[in-house]
This record gives C-alpha cells, sequence and structure tokens, in this order.
C-alpha cells in the first residue's frame, strides 16, 4: 500500500496563478520578464486575439500550442511589434517587458526587436556570407573592433551549437547550409545581439530529428540566460522543451499553466481534446 | 468522450481495458477456487488455481507490452497517459492478488492435520467473500471510471481488517490450547494475511481509478484497521 498522499511536496512558487498544481521547480523564485495584459489584435476588421492575458517568466520556456488559426504567431508577433510592417494591422493592450509597456507609440522599434529577438518557422538566412549573417545584426546595434566582432561571430556560433560545423567555411554563403543549419544560423543571428527575450515560431518544423533534438537541446541551454517563448504544433516538443504552456483556442487563451500539469491533467477540456489528439 | 482523430489510438484503449477486465475476472474466480479448495481440503482444485496463475502472469506480460508499444506508437498525453499508465498499475495490482490465491491453494496441499475449527474457516470465507465484494466492486469502477465507487472501495477496507484481526486472536488461542495445531494455525494464519493484502491491492487498484480519472492523487488519509503486528494473546494455562 503506497502512500500516495505523501508524495505530494509543498509548492514553492512565488505568486502561483490560481489554476497552478506544481511548481516548476521547489523554491523557483517566478520573475515576469513580459506581461501580455488584456491583447486584443485586428487583422482590419478581424479580431485575432481576444483578451489575451499571459505571462513570459524569466528565464523560462513558455511554450504556446493551439490549432492552426488560434492565434499563436499572431500573439508572438506582438510582443516585437513585427505586425507593425504591415498596414490595417493592430494590437490593443498592454505588452509589458520589465514594466513599460512596448506597445506604446513612443517606443523605440529597432531598440525593441533588439532586446526582444525571433526565429522564424522557415530558416531566414540573409544571402551572404556565414559570418556576414550574423555580424550584420550586431553592427547594427554595437560599434566593435574587428577581434570583438569575430569574437561574438564565434560565441553566436558556439550558443547555436553550429560552430564545429561551419568553423572553416564561415565566407561560405549561408543559403548554402542544410536547413538544419541554417536554422541555427538564424539563432546565432538572433543570439549574438544579446537579446532579452527569444521568440520562436515554429523553429523545427522543417527540421529532421537530430537538427531538431540540437535546437532543443538549444533552447535548454540559452534559458539560462533567456527568457524563451516557442510555438509548436508539437505536442511532445513543447512538453520537452517548455516550463509552462498555454493552450489557445480560436484568438483565446484557453488554459495556461506548467507544462506538467498542462500535458498530465490538464483543466480545461477543450486542452484535453487537443492534446490528445481528439479535435475533428 | 470523444474520439480521437485517430481510430486504431481508441482500439488501443478498449483492448487494454478489456484485458485488464479479463484479468480481474480470472483472479475473481481464482479467489474463489482458492477458499473453496481451502474450506474443502481438495487438492485436485487447489492444483488447478495453482496452474491457472499461469493465464493471469500471461496477461500482465500482454499489458506490458501492449502499454509499452501503445507509449512507444501514440506518444500518449493528459487522459490517455492516465489511461495507459493505470492499465499497466492495475494489471500489476490483479497479478499480486493471483499469486496471494495462489499461495493459498498450495497451502492447500500441505494440509494433513486433522484440526478443524468451523468459526475459524467461517471467518476465512467471510474475509474472502468481502475481498471478493471489494475486487468487484473495484473492477467496477475501473471498468466505468467511477471515483465515487472507487472511493467507496478504498475506505471499507477497515471490515476486511477487523475480521482478520478476530481470526489472528482466535488462531493464537488455537496453538496455544494444543502445540499439534501451531502447524496448521501457521498456514490458516498465512491464508488470512493472504486475503487481508488481497484488499491492500484492491484499495491500491482503487487509488489508480481515482488518479486515471482526476488526474491527481487522493489526498485524505486511508482508515488502516489491521492490528494483528500489535496483537498478543495472554498465556494463561
Amino acid at each position: 500500500m503506497t502512500a500516495m498522499h505523501e508524495t505530494r511536496k509543498s509548492t514553492g512558487v512565488a505568486v502561483p496563478p490560481p489554476h497552478m498544481h506544481a511548481p516548476v521547480e521547489a523554491g523557483t523564485e517566478l520573475e515576469e520578464k513580459v506581461s501580455v495584459r488584456h491583447v486584443d489584435f485586428f487583422y482590419g476588421d478581424n479580431r485575432a486575439l481576444k483578451d489575451i492575458s499571459v505571462p513570459l517568466y524569466a528565464r523560462m520556456v513558455t511554450a504556446f500550442i493551439g490549432p492552426s488559426g488560434c492565434g499563436k504567431s499572431t500573439l508572438l508577433r506582438t510582443l516585437n511589434r513585427i505586425y507593425d510592417l504591415y498596414p490595417n494591422q493592430r494590437a490593443e493592450g498592454e505588452v509589458l517587458l520589465d514594466g513599460k509597456n512596448i506597445l506604446s507609440p513612443k517606443q523605440d522599434l529597432n531598440l525593441l526587436r533588439a532586446r526582444i529577438g525571433m526565429v522564424f518557422q522557415k530558416p531566414t538566412p540573409f544571402p551572404m556570407s556565414i559570418y556576414e549573417n550574423i555580424a550584420f545584426g550586431v553592427r547594427l546595434y554595437e560599434r566593435l573592433g574587428k577581434s570583438d566582432l569575430d569574437l561574438r561571430v564565434e560565441q553566436g556560433l558556439r550558443r547555436a551549437a553550429l560552430w564545429d560545423e561551419v568553423k572553416d567555411q564561415l565566407s561560405a554563403n549561408g543559403l548554402s547550409l542544410s536547413g538544419g543549419q541554417q536554422q541555427r544560423l538564424c539563432i546565432a543571428r538572433t543570439v549574438a545581439v544579446k537579446p532579452e527575450v527569444i521568440l520562436l515560431d515554429e523553429p523545427c518544423s522543417a527540421l529532421d530529428p537530430i537538427s531538431t533534438a540540437k535546437i532543443e537541446e538549444l533552447i535548454d541551454e540559452l534559458k539560462d540566460d533567456y527568457t524563451i517563448a516557442i510555438v509548436t504544433h508539437n505536442m511532445q516538443q513543447a512538453a520537452r522543451v517548455s516550463d509552462f504552456t498555454a493552450f489557445m483556442y480560436l484568438g483565446e487563451l484557453a488554459e495556461f499553466g506548467t507544462t506538467s500539469k498542462m500535458f498530465t491533467a490538464p483543466s480545461d477540456r477543450r486542452t484535453q481534446d487537443y492534446i490528445t489528439g481528439r479535435f475533428g | 468522450m470523444m474520439e480521437h482523430t485517430m481510430k486504431a489510438f481508441d482500439a488501443d484503449l478498449q483492448d487494454l481495458g478489456r484485458m485488464v477486465a479479463e484479468m480481474g475476472g480470472l483472479a475473481e474466480q481464482q479467489i474463489s477456487d482458492a477458499i473453496d479448495a481451502l474450506d474443502r481440503r481438495d487438492s485436485m482444485i487447489a492444483q488447478q488455481v495453482i496452474t491457472g496463475d499461469a493465464r493471469i502472469d500471461t496477461l500482465q506480460r500482454e499489458i506490458e507490452e501492449k502499454v509499452i508499444l501503445t507509449i512507444a506508437r501514440r506518444q500518449p498525453m493528459a487522459v490517455d497517459l492516465r489511461e495507459i499508465v493505470g492499465a499497466l498499475r492495475i494489471s500489476n495490482d490483479i497479478e499480486r492478488i493471483g499469486d496471494l490465491a495462489k499461495n493459498i491453494a498450495k497451502r492447500v496441499l500441505v494440509l494433513d492435520s486433522e484440526f478443524r475449527s468451523q468459526k475459524v474457516m467461517r471467518g476465512v470465507e467471510h474475509m474472502a467473500e468481502l475481498v471478493l465484494a471489494q475486487i468487484k466492486d473495484v473492477l467496477d469502477a475501473y471498468a466505468r471510471r467511477d471515483v465515487q465507487k472507487a472511493l467507496a472501495v478504498w475506505r471499507s477496507d477497515e471490515g476486511i481488517d477487523a475480521v482478520n484481526n478476530s481470526l489472528f486472536r482466535e488462531l493464537l488461542t488455537y496453538m496455544m490450547e494444543d502445540p499439534r495445531n501451531i502447524g496448521i494455525c501457521i498456514h490458516l494464519l498465512f491464508c488470512a494475511k493472504n486475503i487481508e493484502r488481497m484488499g491492500d491491492h484492491a484499495t491500491n487498484i482503487a487509488e489508480t481509478v481515482y488518479y486515471m480519472v482526476e488526474g491527481q492523487t487522493v489526498m485524505e488519509e486511508r482508515p488502516k484497521g489491521d492490528k494483528t503486528s500489535m496483537t498478543m494473546v495472554p498465556f494463561d494455562a
């Protein structure tokens, strides 16, 4: 007879939302790096996000899951205001980065995108050398000498677990790399400008399992220093890499909680049906 | 519950549930046969119980293999994951229940004493009836995913413990009266203990059913009534 009631440990999470049942790790202090507060998003008249409120905790990985068209990518695009590049797209509400509202018109967008980096579903290397792919972004924000810049490029490539594969061909075109390498190059490029938050929009959807594993390993390493949000269609990937999971449905946040809870005993019926493959 | 988009996954889960139910049915039969053999000192029936345990063991291995394969192929999540882990745990408990029935049957084979006590045998039978009812109820709770019924089983293990306690005292007394009774009384004591252990497995299954449905473990303290480890009968002959 096992003493089931003894297996529960007391939760040590600071300020746990009421629906959170298990701590990420007992004693972990959670610090809200990004706070999404009552955000609505419109593509013209189409309301794609409906009153979304969700935190991104510092040095944690938050996964966004949900069926296609539920607003995951839209939310991610809101977080670094990429949508600003397109007419007729607007966000309402507040997104606080360290307490400051980045949706404010006064926000410097270049600075914002240096602090919040983004990696897209399809690898998007610039049509230039591997070295320049990384140096280009760094030069936009910092004036570095040749040796410092070399060092920064190397660090970026090392962090993205790409250095050993490309160190002898830094002048080769970034587009000559394989899909998995291109994606890691994009991550290296993002990391090299030393952002605080990294947004990953389905970073592994075009990659083979080995490249996927390398990127997941990378995410695990990066979260020591960065706050990470990842959109993924792969349930197992969300379960593997994230600390918190947000399930979105039809533009709403259906459920948010620790990943361990969300994938073993979600409280919302829609989450359950989605992650167990019961959606029609 | 809504069906999976992948129909084959539903079939996998249904198969697992069916196999667990089959195992449970076999175990119930093994228990009543073992008690029957004990009551009548019938070594034929006892032998059948001993060989019959292999079928339960085989089913348990089949469930284990199916569970591993299903996890590998489907990467189950949430309620599915709990169902699959539940089937694995319950099959382990039923397998142990089967072993305990077999152990009772083995003891029947060596009982050669003339010692007969109606009172003791009625006690053993009564315990077995209680345990069988518990096992039937908990398997029913499993089949219907009925949390209330599972909790009822979980809470009502005390009756079995009470009978076990009184049997324990009774048998101690017989042993003190006549040392020639010691051999058989020890065997009967183990039979009672085996039945009491079956009840514990039934409560384990009840906890698993609760976890499968609710996604969390039973939090309250379970009433415990086994006092045999603290019982002594004074020798006043």
